[in-house]
């Protein structure tokens, strides 16, 4: 990454990460069944503390989930440095917000993504390599 | 109505072609087009082909209103919308639509498949119909010319439907069945199966439906996918309401119990294997005793050249944050707040010296080792990638002190002499004394 194009990969990551948190938490709260499909088949989740990976079981475990209302209220985005992802454009995501579980109390949250571009023919898809999600208040 | 005006002998045909019409549904262009004609029309037979939409009508004056129409609609992203309208012979959908005395007979034929307790109407193996086949009608529902004629039946004597067989037709393509979307709009529960269809594409073309329910084996179709959850969740996407699949209830695991969800427990720290807790806890130990107790500048060679951090809050710096923690604020990076470029390039702290010069100007802190839990998400080879999350209290301030809860991620890289340095820094701090009615509680964690 040289200092001139950093402008033009950091304007990729905001780009990237607003689009995908848009998409991820309606996904999440609307149509929670094709959430794994934002997943790679790969993809590992921590999720207070419970590890899960790979699509099918990402799948069972969000179905698992009771139904959520998210919101966010913090939104960051870095590139990742290509010397730790060789020849992957990679973007690190980072939400706080809160989240309404069905039958739980309203929890604030720290979430973090590591996403992988995935070129196709006429687009840039974004798909989810890693996932980290936490209540603020998990211990009590 | 248009068709009904005409003479039988003399109708005059024209094609409507909208000129890269297939970017556009159906009811938009249409409706698009009508508020933009002088004369009301109804498109016979509308259809897509290759990038154009088009339709025929049989109207000499609606034909050059329709020509006036061109380039008079823009669509979302203002391109003008061109229709190019010509004089053609009869459509095949007129010539080979079906006499009235047969549309009565198939009128009589469908009628003996509805079974109006449950609005549902059988059509399956429909071409070997008794009655269809006594009185030599050839119900082919691959020709357009049969599908539209039950479906004009299926408009106008059953509006209510609810439930369609056409298992066994040797269906092949769904073109023609796209309109049952507007002719049967209450469809749910649609059966396909014992048909000819090859891809899943053909059931874009009714994904209109809100179906519930969807037959689909002994379909070419069905042997596109290996494994089971790639074909729901295919048909998933196209009918998000879809409950049943092929007489299996796809959500079982969920409506059995109670139907009450629990959360999984929360759990402590993942390292993924006891080497890599223990060189994560290298790590964080030596990081933070020299970002509490030393100068922060040491920390230099722990950073890759060319590392990122970023900062986030969880409040405005204008929300009137209290003391040092204003510090943070003033540097927070959240997009939600910062929209412009410029500033959210000047937040990203880009290579080592800067980030060091940056955190050598926070507040001095104390952070209680025993509070951190680590979540470890992605390890290679060369890369690890790890969150902290844990507690710090602020030492030395003019301020009161504060005690902050931290999530802090670090993306590591194993460099070619095997050291690990820093590539991503992202820290998120919030003053836990803003946080009610928890505060009480977690004090108490807080050791020093």
């Amino acid at each position: 990454m040289s200092s001139v194009d950093f402008k033009t990969y950091v304007d990729q990551a905001c780009r990237a990460a607003e689009e995908f948190v848009n998409i991820y938490y309606t996904t999440m709260d609307k149509r929670r069944r094709l959430l794994s499909r934002l997943y790679m088949g790969t993809a590992t989740l921590v999720w207070n503390g419970n590890a899960v990976s790979g699509q099918e079981s990402l799948s069972e475990f969000f179905e698992m989930l009771p139904s959520s209302e998210f919101q966010i209220n913090v939104i960051d985005c870095q590139p990742v440095h290509d010397e730790a992802t060789p020849s992957q454009t990679t973007v690190l995501v980072v939400i706080c917000g809160t989240v309404k579980f069905e039958g739980n109390k309203q929890r604030d949250f720290n979430q973090n993504f590591i996403l992988t571009a995935q070129a196709s023919p006429s687009n840039t898809v974004w798909k989810i390599a890693s996932d980290c999600f936490r209540f603020q208040d998990w211990a009590s | 109505m248009v068709g009904e005006e005409q003479k039988e002998d003399s109708p005059q045909w024209f094609k409507v072609a909208i000129t890269d019409g297939r970017k556009y549904k159906k009811p938009w262009l249409l409706s698009s087009i009508q508020s933009h004609c002088s004369v009301p029309f109804t498109p016979i037979d509308f259809h897509y082909v290759g990038l154009r939409a088009q339709f025929f009508i049989s109207d000499a004056s609606i034909a050059s209103a329709l020509k006036d129409v061109s380039d008079k609609i823009l669509d979302d992203n203002s391109q003008k919308i061109s229709i190019v309208v010509s004089p053609t012979i009869v459509p095949n959908c007129e010539r080979n639509k079906l006499k009235p005395e047969k549309m009565e007979q198939l009128k009589v034929a469908m009628k003996k498949r509805y079974l109006a307790s449950h609005q549902a109407l059988d059509l399956q193996s429909f071409r070997f119909d008794p009655i269809l086949v006594d009185h030599g009608i050839d119900m082919i529902l691959n020709r357009k010319s049969c599908m539209d004629a039950a479906l004009t039946i299926i408009e106008e004597d059953f509006p209510e439907l609810l439930s369609l067989n056409l298992r066994n037709n040797k269906l092949y393509r769904l073109d023609s069945l796209s309109n049952i979307v507007e002719m049967a709009p209450k469809l749910q529960i649609l059966n396909l199966s014992k048909n000819e269809l090859k891809s899943a594409w053909e059931l874009d073309k009714i994904k209109g439906l809100n179906l519930k329910e969807l037959w689909l084996k002994g379909n070419p179709l069905c042997r596109n996918y290996s494994n089971n959850s790639t074909y729901v969740s295919t048909l998933l996407e196209l009918f998000p309401k879809l409950t049943r699949l092929d007489g299996l209830e796809l959500f079982s695991t969920l409506s059995c119990g109670n139907g009450k969800k629990k959360l999984p427990v929360c759990k402590g720290s993942v390292y993924g294997s006891d080497t890599l807790k223990s060189l994560i806890w290298q790590f964080l130990t030596e990081y933070y005793y020299i970002y509490d107790h030393g100068d922060r500048h040491v920390l230099l060679n722990t950073y890759h050249d060319n590392a990122c951090f970023s900062l986030t809050v969880p409040f405005n710096s204008d929300d009137g944050v209290l003391g040092s923690l204003n510090l943070y604020s003033k540097s927070s990076r959240n997009m939600i707040k910062i929209k412009d470029s410029v500033p959210r390039t000047q937040l990203l702290k880009y290579t080592k010296t800067e980030i060091v010069d940056f955190l050598s100007a926070l507040p001095k802190t104390q952070h209680d080792l025993s509070s951190f839990v680590v979540d470890t998400c992605v390890q290679t080879e060369n890369m690890f990638y790890f969150s902290v999350n844990g507690q710090f209290k602020e030492v030395e301030t003019s301020y009161l002190p504060h005690n902050c809860d931290f999530t802090r991620i670090f993306i590591l890289n194993r460099t070619s002499n095997s050291s690990l340095c820093i590539v991503n820094d992202q820290l998120f701090v919030k003053d836990i004394r803003f946080d009610e009615p928890k505060t009480d509680l977690l004090i108490g964690h807080i050791i020093l």
